[in-house]
C-alpha cells in the first residue's frame, strides 16, 4: 500500500518535471530574445527624439515605455526563477519518493546468470568507436564544405554572371580539397588563393578615400610592391575612356569611377577581378543641365569628384552640376542637375555615401549648401545653406561618442552636421584661402588642414580646438589619422606625422616630389602616391618609417582604392589593379 | 540593482544614480577554509577507503561537500574548471593564476597519485551530489560506456583549446550543476542538470563517467597511484557480488581468454591499430585545423571583427551596442585586425594540437580494446574507480567485525 503511494508520487512528480521542463524551456527562449533596451517602439521614438529633442512630452513617453519594458522583462525573469524553484522542489520530491520506493531491494546485488564475455563487448565497442570517429570526421567535413569559399563563390558568380568560373568545376574542386590526402598547408593556401580570385571581399571602399571618406581601409593582404611596366603583381590594366581626376571606389567585385570631356560625362563600372568593362552610363537629357560646358582648369576638369556607392546604388557628379545614380547593374535610377556651380577651377568635391543617402558638398559662388539625397530615388532628404566661400574639399563622416557626424571643410570654417537631419553640431572658424583638402577623424577628434591656413585638431564632442599647428600644410591631399598619429602630405614634397594628442610634429620626410593623392592607411601602413607616380609606403606608427618606395611608371593624382589583396589605382590615362598574388 | 544592469537612458533626466555599495565578505578567510576543508575531506576519504575500507565517512564527506562546496560556496572554486585557468596560465604569462585555483587543481591530482580518485569519492560536490541521489544501478552496455568514456577526453581537449585561446571557459559556461547549487541561472543548463540527476538516480554518476574532463585527468594519475584501493585483503572467491555493486562499472571480472579468434588475427589487428595511430593523429590534426576558423567564432575578438567588417561594408547601418562600444572607445580597425589575426593564428596552432590529441584518444581507445589480458579474479580498474567504497561491504570476505557494519547505501 505504502509502496503504491510512493510509486504514484514518484510517477506524478516525474511527469510534472518533464512537462514543466518543456514549459520552462519554451518560456526561456521567448525571454531570451527580448532585450529590454532595444524594443522597436522605444527605438523609433528615440529616433524621433533625436530629430527634435525639444519635445518634453515625447521624452516623458520614452521614459515611461522604457521603464515598462524593463519592468516587464524583470517580471518575466522572476517568473522563470520561480519556475526553477518549483522544478528543483519537484526533483527533491521525486528523489525522495523513488528512494523510499526502492529502499527494500537496493542492497540486493544482481547476479548475472550468463557471465559477460569481455571480448564480445570489446569487439562491439571497437565498432562503436569507429562509428563515432567517422561521425566526427563527417561533421568536420561538412563544416569544411559549408565554410568553403567555393560554395559562396558559386552563389555570387551565378548571381552577377560576370565571373567566368564554371560552378560545377568549383564544386568539384571543393570536394577534392576536402579529402585529406595532401599536406594541410598546401590545400589551405590553394583554397585561400582561390577565394581571393573570385569571391568578393567584404571590405568595401565606397567613397573617395574609403568608407566614411576617412582614409582608413580594413583590407587585408594588401600588396606592398608592384611594377606596372613588367606587369608584376598587376592583375589588369585598362586605358581610361574619358579623363577625370576622380578616385575609383570598390564594392564587391565592382570598381566604379567616372570620366568626362566636352563630348560626354560618364560613370563606369569595371570588374575588379578581370578588369573587364561591365557597363557605363552617360549623363544625358538632364533637365537644367547647362548647354555650355563650364570653364574648368586643366588640373581640375569636368570629373574631379569621386563617385560613391552603398552597394545598392552608385552615384556620380560632374562639374556641370549633373548628378546621376544607377543600380549596380548600370540601370539609371535618377538624374538631376543641382544648378550649374560657379567655380573658377571647376567643381571638385566628391560624393559621400552613407547608408541610403549620398551627401553633396556644394560650396559654390552663388549658393553654397550641403545636400543629402536619397540614393535610390534622388529625393532631397535635407539641405542646409552654408556661409562658406567656394571650397573644393569633400565631406567625411566622423564617429564621435558612437554617433556619426558629417564634417565639412570650408572657408572660413570646419562645420559638423548631424547626417540624419543636417542640424549643425559645431562650427570652428579656422581656415582661409582656397580649401581643397578634406578633414579626417580618429578617436572623436576631427583634424582639418589647408595650405596658407593651419592644421587644427577639434574635439568633436563640443567643437573646442585642442591644438593648432602650421609647420606643414597640405594643399590638395587630405590628412589621415590613427588614434595616436596624424599623417599628411604637402604639395611641396614633405610628408609629416603629428602626435594627435599634443600636435607635436613627429617624423618628417622631405621627398622632393609633389603630392595631390591622399594617404590611405591599410594593414598598419600608410600608402601614398606622388604625382609622378612614385608609391611611398610608411609604417603607420610613431616612428613613421619609410618602409619602401618605388616608381610605378604613370602620373597618379587620384587616391587608390583598397580591398582584400587588391589595390585599384587610377592614373592619368589608365586604371589598373594591383594584386597580392 | 536592476537599474544598473543595462546602460542608462540616452538623455539627461536629472535623476541621480545611487552609489553602489557591495558588502565584501572576508574572502581570504573563506578561501583558506576551502583549502583546509579540501585537504581534510580528501584525507578522511583516503583513510576510509584505503585503511578502513568503509563507506560511512564517505557519505558524511559527501553531505558536507554538497552543503559547503556546493550550496554554500556555490560550486566555485571548482577543481574541474581550474584545468582551464592552469592551461591559460601555462600558455599566457600575462595571466596571473590565483594560488587558490592552483591548489584546487593540484591537490586532488596529488591525492589521486597517492590514493586514487579520493577527490571524486565525495569531496567533489558534483560527484557527491550524484552519489547521494543514486538509488539503483542499472548497468549500461559495456560497449556503449566505453564509447561514451571518450567524451570527457574530447571535452577536456575543447576546454583547453578555448581556454588557451582566451575565448571562453566552456567548462564553467556549460556546467549543469552550478544552476542547482545556486538555485538560479541559465534555464537550459539547469534542465540539463535535472536530467543528469534523474539519470544519476538509476545509473552511477553519468556526469563523472561521460562528461567530467577533470575526472579524465585524475584517472591517469589514479591508475598509477601509489596506494591502491583493494577489494579485499583476503583471496577473492570470485563470487561476482562486488562486480554488480560498482556504480561506475570499475570492477573487471576474471577473464579466461576464451575468445574464439585466432591469436594471429588479434596480433594483426593490434599491429594495424599501431600503424593507424600516427594516421589518426594526422587526420585529426588536419580536420581540426580546417575547421579552426569556424571554431574561432567563439572568440569575442573574432565576433567583433566580423561585426566591424560587416559594418565597414555597409557603413550606414545602425550601430549595434558592441559596435558602438568599439567605435566609441576609439579602437582602431588596425588594432582589431591585428588582434583578430593573432587569435586566428593561435586557433590554427591549437586546433592542430587539439585534433592530434583527439586522434590519439581514438587510437588509444582502439588499441585498449584490442588487447587481451587474462585476469584470475575480480579486479578494480583504478582509472575508473571513484573510490565510493560501495563494493567492500558486498564482498563475503569483508571483515564481519567491521564496526561500520553493512553499509551499502
Ligand atoms: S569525475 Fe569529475 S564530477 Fe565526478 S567526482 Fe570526479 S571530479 Fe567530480
Ligand atoms: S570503490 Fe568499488 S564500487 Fe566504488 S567505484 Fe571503486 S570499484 Fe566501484
Amino acid at each position: 500500500m505504502k509502496k503504491a503511494i510512493l510509486r504514484n508520487i514518484a510517477i506524478v512528480s516525474a511527469l510534472f518535471i518533464v512537462t514543466f521542463s518543456i514549459m520552462l524551456i519554451t518560456n526561456y527562449f521567448q525571454v531570451r530574445d527580448t532585450t529590454p533596451l532595444q524594443t522597436e517602439v522605444v527605438e523609433t521614438l528615440k529616433q524621433l527624439n533625436d530629430a527634435n529633442n525639444t519635445n518634453l512630452a515625447l521624452q516623458e513617453q520614452i521614459r515611461q515605455l522604457d521603464l515598462l519594458a524593463r519592468k516587464a522583462y524583470f517580471v518575466r525573469l522572476d517568473h522563470l526563477m520561480a519556475g526553477v524553484y518549483i522544478l528543483l522542489g519537484m526533483l527533491v520530491v521525486f528523489i525522495v519518493s523513488a528512494r523510499f520506493y526502492f529502499a527494500k531491494d537496493k542492497n540486493i546485488p544482481v547476479k548475472t546468470i550468463d557471465p559477460v564475455d569481455e571480448w564480445v563487448d570489446k569487439t562491439q565497442a571497437r565498432k562503436y568507436v569507429v562509428w563515432v570517429a567517422s561521425g566526427m570526421t563527417a561533421v568536420a567535413l561538412v563544416f569544411v564544405l559549408l565554410s568553403s569559399p567555393y560554395l559562396t563563390t558559386k552563389e555570387k558568380t551565378s548571381k552577377d554572371g560576370a565571373a567566368e568560373t564554371n560552378p560545377q568545376e568549383t564544386a568539384l574542386v571543393a570536394e577534392e580539397s576536402a579529402v585529406p590526402e595532401a599536406g594541410a598547408d598546401t590545400l589551405q593556401t590553394a583554397a585561400e588563393e582561390a577565394v581571393s580570385e573570385v569571391a568578393a571581399s567584404k571590405v568595401t571602399h565606397n567613397s573617395f578615400r574609403g568608407n566614411n571618406s576617412n582614409g582608413i581601409s580594413a583590407a587585408k593582404g594588401v600588396p606592398v610592391k608592384w611594377n606596372l611596366s613588367s606587369g608584376t603583381h598587376i592583375a589588369w590594366k585598362q586605358s581610361i575612356p574619358r579623363k577625370g581626376f576622380n578616385s575609383p571606389v570598390i564594392n564587391g567585385n565592382k570598381v566604379f569611377f567616372s570620366g568626362a570631356d566636352d563630348q560626354a560625362r560618364e560613370l563606369y563600372c569595371y570588374d575588379l577581378n578581370t578588369g573587364e568593362k561591365l557597363w557605363s552610363l552617360a549623363a544625358v537629357n538632364i533637365k537644367g543641365s547647362p548647354k555650355q560646358m563650364p570653364k574648368t582648369t586643366k588640373d581640375t576638369g569636368l570629373a574631379a569628384s569621386s563617385v560613391a556607392t552603398n552597394g545598392k546604388q552608385v552615384c556620380a557628379i560632374f562639374a556641370t552640376g549633373d548628378i546621376i545614380c544607377a543600380d549596380m547593374d548600370g540601370k539609371q535610377l535618377w538624374a538631376k542637375n543641382l544648378g550649374a556651380p560657379s567655380n573658377h577651377y571647376g567643381y571638385a568635391s566628391s560624393l559621400l555615401a552613407f547608408g541610403n543617402e549620398v551627401f553633396v558638398q556644394y560650396d559654390n559662388q552663388n549658393s553654397p549648401k550641403v545636400v543629402a539625397l536619397d540614393m535610390a530615388t534622388g529625393t532631397e532628404r535635407w539641405s542646409k545653406s552654408r556661409t562658406e566661400k567656394i571650397t573644393w574639399s569633400s565631406p567625411v563622416i566622423a564617429y564621435v561618442n558612437n554617433k556619426p557626424q558629417l564634417v565639412l571643410m570650408g572657408n572660413p570654417a570646419i562645420t559638423a552636421y548631424d547626417p540624419n537631419n543636417g542640424k549643425q553640431l559645431w562650427r570652428v572658424e579656422c581656415l582661409s584661402g582656397e580649401v581643397g583638402s578634406s578633414a579626417c577623424s580618429a578617436n572623436g577628434i576631427v583634424f582639418g588642414a589647408s595650405e596658407y591656413a593651419k592644421l587644427v585638431a577639434i574635439n568633436a564632442t563640443d567643437g573646442s580646438v585642442l591644438w593648432e599647428s602650421n609647420d606643414y600644410l597640405p594643399e590638395v591631399s587630405s590628412p589621415v589619422a590613427t588614434k595616436d598619429n596624424l599623417y599628411l602630405a604637402t604639395s611641396y614634397g614633405v610628408v609629416a606625422s603629428f602626435d594627435t594628442k599634443t600636435g607635436q610634429t613627429g617624423k618628417v620626410h622631405e621627398l622632393n616630389t609633389e603630392f595631390y593623392s591622399s594617404p590611405v592607411i591599410a594593414e598598419g601602413k600608410v600608402y601614398l602616391f606622388s604625382n609622378d607616380g612614385k608609391m611611398f609606403v610608411f609604417s603607420a606608427d610613431k616612428e613613421f618609417r619609410l618602409l619602401d618606395s618605388f616608381e610605378t611608371g604613370e602620373h597618379t593624382f587620384a587616391t587608390p582604392a583598397f580591398t582584400d589583396n587588391k589595390i585599384v589605382v587610377r592614373t592619368e590615362n589608365s586604371i589598373y589593379c594591383v594584386t597580392a598574388n | 540593482m536592476a537599474q544598473n544592469r543595462f546602460p542608462k537612458p540616452d538623455f539627461e533626466s536629472g535623476y541621480k544614480y545611487p552609489e553602489i555599495h557591495h558588502a565584501i565578505p572576508n574572502e581570504e578567510l573563506l578561501v583558506a577554509i576551502d583549502i583546509i576543508l579540501l585537504v581534510a575531506l580528501m584525507g578522511i576519504v583516503s583513510w576510509a577507503v584505503i585503511k578502513k575500507r568503509t563507506r560511512g565517512p564517505i557519505l558524511w564527506v559527501s553531505v558536507i561537500s554538497v552543503a559547503y562546496f556546493g550550496f554554500f560556496r556555490k560550486g566555485c572554486v571548482c577543481s574541474i574548471g581550474s584545468v582551464q585557468n592552469v592551461a591559460l596560465a601555462l600558455t599566457d604569462n600575462t595571466y596571473a593564476l590565483p594560488l587558490s585555483v592552483l591548489l584546487f587543481f593540484i591537490l586532488p591530482v596529488l591525492f589521486a597519485f597517492l590514493f586514487g580518485r579520493v577527490f571524486c569519492a565525495g569531496v567533489c560536490p558534483f560527484g557527491a551530489l550524484q552519489e547521494l541521489v543514486n538509488i539503483k544501478n542499472y548497468k549500461l552496455p559495456k560497449a556503449l560506456t566505453t564509447v561514451l568514456g571518450m567524451m570527457p577526453w574530447f571535452y577536456l581537449i575543447f576546454a583547453l583549446l578555448y581556454a588557451v585561446t582566451r575565448s571562453s571557459f566552456i567548462i564553467c559556461r556549460f556546467d549543469p550543476f552550478i544552476g542547482i547549487f545556486r538555485l538560479g541561472g541559465d534555464i537550459g543548463m539547469i534542465t540539463c542538470g535535472v536530467i543528469l540527476l534523474i539519470m544519476a538516480m538509476f545509473t552511477g554518476r553519468p556526469f563523472c563517467r561521460f562528461f567530467c574532463p577533470y575526472g579524465a585527468l585524475l584517472s591517469i594519475f589514479s591508475s598509477v597511484s601509489i596506494w591502491k584501493i583493494k577489494l579485499t585483503d583476503k583471496p577473492c572467491i570470485n563470487c561476482e557480488l562486488c562486480h554488480n555493486a560498482c556504480p561506475v562499472d570499475a570492477i573487471r571480472p576474471p577473464y579466461a581468454n576464451k575468445a574464439k579468434e585466432s591469436r594471429l588475427r588479434g596480433v594483426k589487428r593490434l599491429l594495424n591499430y599501431f600503424v593507424l595511430l600516427p594516421l589518426l593523429i594526422l587526420c585529426g590534426a588536419f580536420l581540426m585545423r580546417s575547421v579552426s576558423s569556424e571554431l574561432s567564432r567563439a572568440n569575442k575578438e573574432v565576433r567583433l571583427y566580423d561585426m566591424v567588417m560587416q559594418h565597414e561594408a555597409n557603413p550606414g547601418d545602425v550601430l549595434s551596442l558592441e559596435l558602438e562600444a568599439f567605435y566609441g572607445q576609439g579602437d582602431s580597425i588596425e588594432g582589431l585586425t591585428q588582434r583578430y589575426e593573432k587569435v586566428q593564428a593561435d586557433f590554427k596552432l591549437y586546433t592542430t594540437i587539439a585534433g592530434a590529441l583527439m586522434g590519439l584518444v581514438v587510437a588509444i581507445t582502439l588499441i585498449g580494446l584490442s588487447v587481451k589480458r587474462t585476469r584470475k579474479q575480480y579486479e578494480i580498474d583504478h582509472a575508473a574507480c571513484v573510490g565510493c567504497a560501495r563494493c567492500f561491504s558486498y564482498c563475503p570476505q569483508y571483515k564481519i567485525g567491521n564496526e561500520s557494519g553493512n553499509i551499502a547505501l
